[in-house]
């Protein structure tokens, strides 16, 4: 038999101790054997390291090596403008390294919370003496002593005991005061009345337990060991992002290395050759998309703040819009957490609380079998009994009575009996679930008097019960009797009672939920409803919201103890699903089922057992009103509201981010063809290189960055949650994405590029096969010209980017403003290349005539003409196929 | 059907136990004497004092022997107990060889997890030297025993697979208890496609061979059994596994890693002989397959 399944006289024998405590010797040997009672972290990776890693991944690894081949060129070549090649590279893998550690860093603090939670100092019986010991020094089988106001420093078989009361919010959640004694009991341990837990504290009375497991062996260890080692994994963006460097980097370097080869081939030179190929690659490598999705990633995080959805991890901002599954508590997040009393059963009738006596005895259960108060005007207290309290003092103002003896509700017992004294006389009042109060009762009130419970009046109770459950109200019972005075001390008050009736309190549904779950439901998001309360009430509250239609399956919590994991899943395959009488615990058994099958998964918390679940899930949702620390350290997310609705608009938000991102991905790939394009002219038809690599690092980390950052900044359009989330298997450089950026807008980019070049080598007199020395004027206009025109092509393109499917006019010109902001800045900062002169040094570029200008704008109407006509044909054949 | 047969016969016919003044090798004690009713083998309490032991330690580890030579009578199980002065590995051995004795159960201690492969400590080198079959004890919880539900992680080539499912079905058999089969694979990635995510019915469809005839061989000792798969680093997979679930015992295969592999790619036995969140049972079968 387990700990907790033995009497207490057995507890000392199989930990090996006394009543009189351990010898100081045997606990000094119990510590060196079982080691220190504390939460002990393991080794983080140095946050040096993970710094490390950012420069150590296959591309950067891949620029590391171009870096060192360009500065080795400067020096067997000097004069070839290889080194600042080199230190632009590296400025490259600085640029992305740091931005890429910013979007994952993640200071871990939630150890720390739960750290906190244990006591430092505690007393125990060692050789009969009771002494103060640091709490790291308690072991197996030492015998400790708890009182009013302590908090337990492990886990515990309590062996004497005196009316304690703990509170196990730290462990559970709940906060309702449980009683605990040292009588044998059933059960998991983690279920039984006569355990105390690391971390929870005592509320009053004493006892005297046998520690039985310390450390990380202990319920509060585990959470905390489980809050450290679960781990949700790669974020998708960032399983995304590691797929397309490798796919870019596999293009330029195969390209790369084939042109060196062409070019050995034909007879140039191999330095000549080693920068074509360095040239390749750099025009082919997005140097600016890291820096860009980390800023668009922080720009969406500020808009869901600004939606009370408070983003700690910058991934987790596209997370939030791949997640394919919401499991979410029900009281404060679906409903108000406001309990009203709407509904009574009394005497065979229903009818509501303002229509009975004050003296009638379900309304003095309401009124003083409650703990709830008012206080310099509110209610302080649980909401399900401030409901009732509000409810009896709207319909008959204060009632109050001595209270002699209280038995506080318990999760095991599931009800609270306090016995009064009304007008000289006893009353014992009891309230709680039906199914523990009836086996308590042998009469019941009906319209004729009191009457003998038998089981026609026992089964119209339970249909009462069942049809205010089934409209989603919490149901509470009532039974009371009047008792001799010589009873009190009695232990047996609460039998014989005479059932009073029932009491249906409703939680309403907070108004914006039924729109959310819509939303959730066209946007292909499954919602499932983790609840404590029974399953009619889950069952109704969740066809209420519109969770559910027809017959939903519905999991208790007993039930998914006994259940395995095959059978788990299976039931989750089922479109409607409701866990009802769920613990915590059980939070983490699902979540980890729905990831097993590769569903994207957020999940609600508040409580410190919460933390392993929120881990755990893709998006760990902890609520900021409710929530404990530890919750909140372990989230991804932090809802400011405690509101379903808010999770679904920053799912909502999540899925723009992505979008966005296709979108500015698209933009930035298209300018790699016009940088590659004159690379491939000056190998094939031995004219003058017509782009630098100076130059096409000015688009690819200047120009560019802010009209993508703009893209990312487009606001969620209508159509996002009319579609199914994405498919884990869908890439983010998808082939539609490539093929439009490499095949389409990047080609219409690169004649205009080569077009600007020989527009000013043909008008300057340039002679085919002439050869220009670098510095000559001619030369740096031509290139200069071939940059503008990638630049002026980019300007349209922006515009072009904000959709791959609608027209630019749909989402009206003007509704992202931040779009012209870009464009301006980029053509400023054109600008300041062609005329200025730091920028004509760094660039080798040279000033260009007005007409020059003109002679390149038409290009960008092409862009854009050509693109409106796609996405018209592309948009017709569409509505044709549907 | 020759092989089934075989390990249907009684494997451990006398199991000895290593007592000493620690309460976890008390506790292993326990294990050992339920261990031994289940096989109706003959148990031998032993316990070899080190010379230099204290008066008050020889007493602790005296009273241990008495308390479990006592249970062990209760139960009905065939016991003797041996207690001697000596140095504890060399009398265990020759013990061993004495009494030709199949199974011994061994206790380890949290301070001998300090060392990397708990190298230089008294249960690796009875691990490492005893001429039978070792079951070395890590006691993490004593409040989950008697366990009700056993984790039984398996790699993808078991040795002596025969030993391990009849240990694993005799441990079950003793307590009643639910035995869970989990392996662990290797996450699978291409490098274009980065980490592959398999389902469980994926992973169970790629099921090695060895764990399907470590399945039939369990199925013959009619143990509720149920299986689960899963991908990840071995050891804390394993670890993660048995605290979702709630486990109370571990029982697992000694590591066979080389030194040199163990030390730079650690060893899952050694992760969870560090972490583990229940007690937990390394078995160092001796018996071959046939």
């Amino acid at each position: 038999m387990k700990i907790n399944n033995i009497p207490a006289e057995d507890v000392f024998n199989t930990l090996v101790t006394s009543k009189d405590g351990l010898a100081a010797d045997e606990a000094a040997r119990r510590l060196r054997e079982f080691g220190p009672n504390e939460i002990s972290e393991k080794k983080r990776p140095n946050i040096l390291l993970k710094l490390a890693k950012q420069f150590s991944h296959f591309l950067a690894m891949l620029l590391w090596i171009a870096s060192a081949l360009s500065f080795l060129s400067e020096y067997l070549h000097p004069g070839e403008g290889m080194m600042r090649l080199g230190i632009a590279i590296l400025g490259v893998i600085l640029i992305n390294g740091v931005f890429t550690f910013v979007q994952e860093y993640r200071a871990e603090k939630s150890f720390e919370k739960l750290r906190l939670m244990l006591p430092f100092k505690v007393k125990v019986v060692r050789e009969k003496e009771t002494l103060e010991v640091n709490a790291r020094e308690v072991v197996p089988g030492d015998l400790i002593v708890l009182t009013e106001g302590d908090r337990a420093p492990a886990d515990a078989r309590i062996v004497e005991a005196k009316y304690l009361i703990v509170n196990n919010a730290p462990l559970t959640g709940e906060s309702a005061p449980v009683p605990l004694s040292s009588k044998a009991c059933g059960g998991e341990i983690f279920d039984s009345s006569n355990i105390v837990f690391a971390g929870t504290n005592v509320l009053s009375g004493s006892a005297k337990a046998v520690v039985f497991a310390t450390g990380m062996r202990t319920e509060f260890g585990r959470i905390a060991q489980l809050t450290e080692s679960v781990e949700a994994g790669l974020s998708p963006l960032q399983k995304e992002i590691i797929k397309a460097t490798r796919v870019i980097a596999a293009i330029a370097i195969s390209i790369g290395i084939s042109f060196f080869v062409v070019g050995q081939f034909i007879g140039r030179g191999f330095w000549e050759n080693f920068i074509f190929a360095v040239g390749v690659i750099v025009a082919l490598v997005p140097e600016g998309m890291l820096p860009t999705v980390t800023l668009a990633l922080a720009m969406g995080s500020q808009r869901m703040a600004k939606k009370k959805a408070l983003i700690k991890n910058l991934n987790s901002v596209e997370t939030l819009g791949a997640v394919s599954v919401i499991c979410t508590d029900k009281t404060g997040t679906l409903t108000m957490n406001r309990m009203e009393a709407v509904n009574v059963w009394s005497a065979g009738d229903f009818s509501n609380i303002e229509f009975l006596k004050r003296s009638d005895p379900l309304v003095l259960g309401a009124a003083l079998c409650n703990n709830a108060r008012y206080e310099k005007g509110e209610f302080k207290g649980d909401p399900t009994e401030i409901g009732l309290l509000k409810a009896v003092q709207k319909s008959f103002g204060n009632i109050s009575a001595d209270r002699l003896d209280e038995m506080p509700f318990d999760s095991e017992r599931r009800r609270m009996t306090t016995i009064n004294k009304i007008d000289q006389k006893h009353f014992v009042f009891a309230k709680g679930a039906i199914e523990a109060l009836i086996p308590l009762c042998s009469r019941i009130l009906t319209k004729d008097g009191i009457m003998p419970f038998e089981d026609t009046l026992k089964n119209s109770v339970i249909e009462a019960n069942n049809r205010m459950m089934d409209k989603g109200l919490r149901v509470l019972a009532f039974a009371s009797k009047e008792m001799a005075s010589d009873e009190i001390s009695g232990e047996d008050f609460e039998s014989g009672l005479i059932f009073s009736g029932l009491i249906g309190l409703e939680d309403p549904l907070r108004p914006e939920v039924g729109a959310a779950i819509e939303k959730c439901r066209s946007g292909g998001i499954k919602v499932i409803m983790l609840t404590g309360d029974g399953s009619r009430t889950a069952r109704a509250i969740a066809v209420e919201a519109g969770m559910v239609r027809g017959n939903p399956v519905v999991v208790e919590g007993g039930e998914l103890d006994g259940m395995g994991d095959n059978e788990l899943r299976a039931k989750l395959a089922s479109d409607d699903i409701i866990f009802a009488r769920m613990a915590p615990k059980h939070k983490i058994r699902v979540v980890s089922a729905l990831k097993d099958e590769g569903e994207r998964v957020a999940v609600t918390g508040d409580g410190v057992n919460d933390a392993p679940a929120l881990k755990k899930a893709d998006i760990g949702i902890a609520m900021g009103i409710t929530g404990t620390e530890v919750a909140k350290e372990a989230a991804d997310m932090i809802l400011l509201d405690d509101n379903f609705a808010t999770i679904v608009n920053a799912v909502e938000e999540g899925r723009a981010v992505y979008e966005n991102i296709r979108k500015f991905i698209t933009y930035i790939f298209s300018s790699n063809i016009p940088e590659l394009a004159p690379y491939l002219a000056y190998v094939l038809f031995n004219i003058p290189l017509p782009l630098t690599i100076m130059q096409i690092l000015a688009v690819d980390l200047g120009t560019d960055m802010l009209p993508a950052l703009a893209l990312g900044a487009e606001k969620p359009t209508g159509t996002l949650m009319r579609r199914p989330p994405r498919r884990p298997n869908e890439r983010l450089l998808s082939a539609k994405v490539l093929s439009r950026a490499y095949l389409f807008l990047g080609p219409i980019e690169a004649v205009a590029a080569m077009f600007g070049y020989f527009y000013i080598m043909v008008g300057g007199g340039w002679i085919w096969g002439e050869t220009l020395a670098p510095d000559s004027i001619l030369y740096m206009q031509a290139t200069t010209a071939c940059l503008t025109a990638i630049i002026v092509t980019q300007m349209a393109n922006v515009f072009a980017c904000r959709s791959s499917e609608e027209s630019l006019f749909r989402p009206g010109i003007f509704s992202n403003r931040l779009i012209f902001a870009g464009v301006a800045v980029e053509f400023l900062l054109q600008i300041f290349i062609v005329y200025h002169p730091w920028g004509n040094a760094v660039f080798a570029t040279a000033p260009i005539t007005a007409a020059a200008w003109l002679a390149l704008v038409p290009f960008a109407f092409l862009l854009l003409a050509a693109d409106e006509t796609r996405k018209r044909f592309c948009f017709c054949r569409r509505k044709t196929s549907c | 059907m020759p092989l089934l047969k075989f390990y249907n016969l009684n494997m451990y016919k006398r199991i000895l136990v290593a007592i000493n003044e620690h309460l976890n090798s008390e506790v292993s004690g326990r294990y050992a004497v339920q261990f031994a009713k289940s096989c109706s083998a003959k148990l031998y309490l032993c316990f070899i004092a080190d010379r230099r032991l204290s008066t008050s330690a020889f007493n602790k580890a005296e009273d241990a022997v008495k308390r479990l030579f006592a249970e062990a009578e209760k139960m009905g199980v065939e016991v003797e107990a041996i207690t001697k002065t000596g140095e504890p590995v060399a009398e265990i051995a020759t013990l061993v060889k004495h009494e030709r004795i199949s199974l011994a159960f061994v206790s380890t201690r949290h301070e001998d997890l300090r060392r990397k492969l708990y190298e230089g400590t008294v249960a690796r080198s009875l691990m490492l030297q005893l001429p039978c079959s070792v079951a070395l004890v890590r006691i993490s919880h004593v409040g989950k025993s008697p366990p009700h539900k056993i984790l039984l992680p398996l790699k993808s080539k078991i040795s002596g697979a025969g030993e391990k499912a009849y240990f694993a079905a005799m441990m079950a058999q003793a307590y009643d208890s639910k035995l869970f089969v989990f392996h662990v694979s290797r996450p699978i990635a291409k490098f274009f496609h980065g980490p592959l995510h398999l389902t469980p019915i994926e992973l169970e469809n790629r099921m090695p061979r060895d764990i399907a005839v470590f399945l039939k061989l369990l199925g013959d000792h009619k143990i509720k059994t149920e299986k689960g798969f899963a991908s990840g680093h071995e050891g804390r997979t394993i670890a993660l596994e048995a605290s979702i679930k709630r486990h109370d015992l571990i029982i697992m295969g000694a590591s066979e890693r080389g030194m040199l592999r163990s030390f730079i790619k650690g060893s899952p036995v050694e992760t969870l002989l560090r972490d583990t969140p229940c007690d937990l049972i390394i078995l160092r079968p001796k018996h071959e397959d046939q």
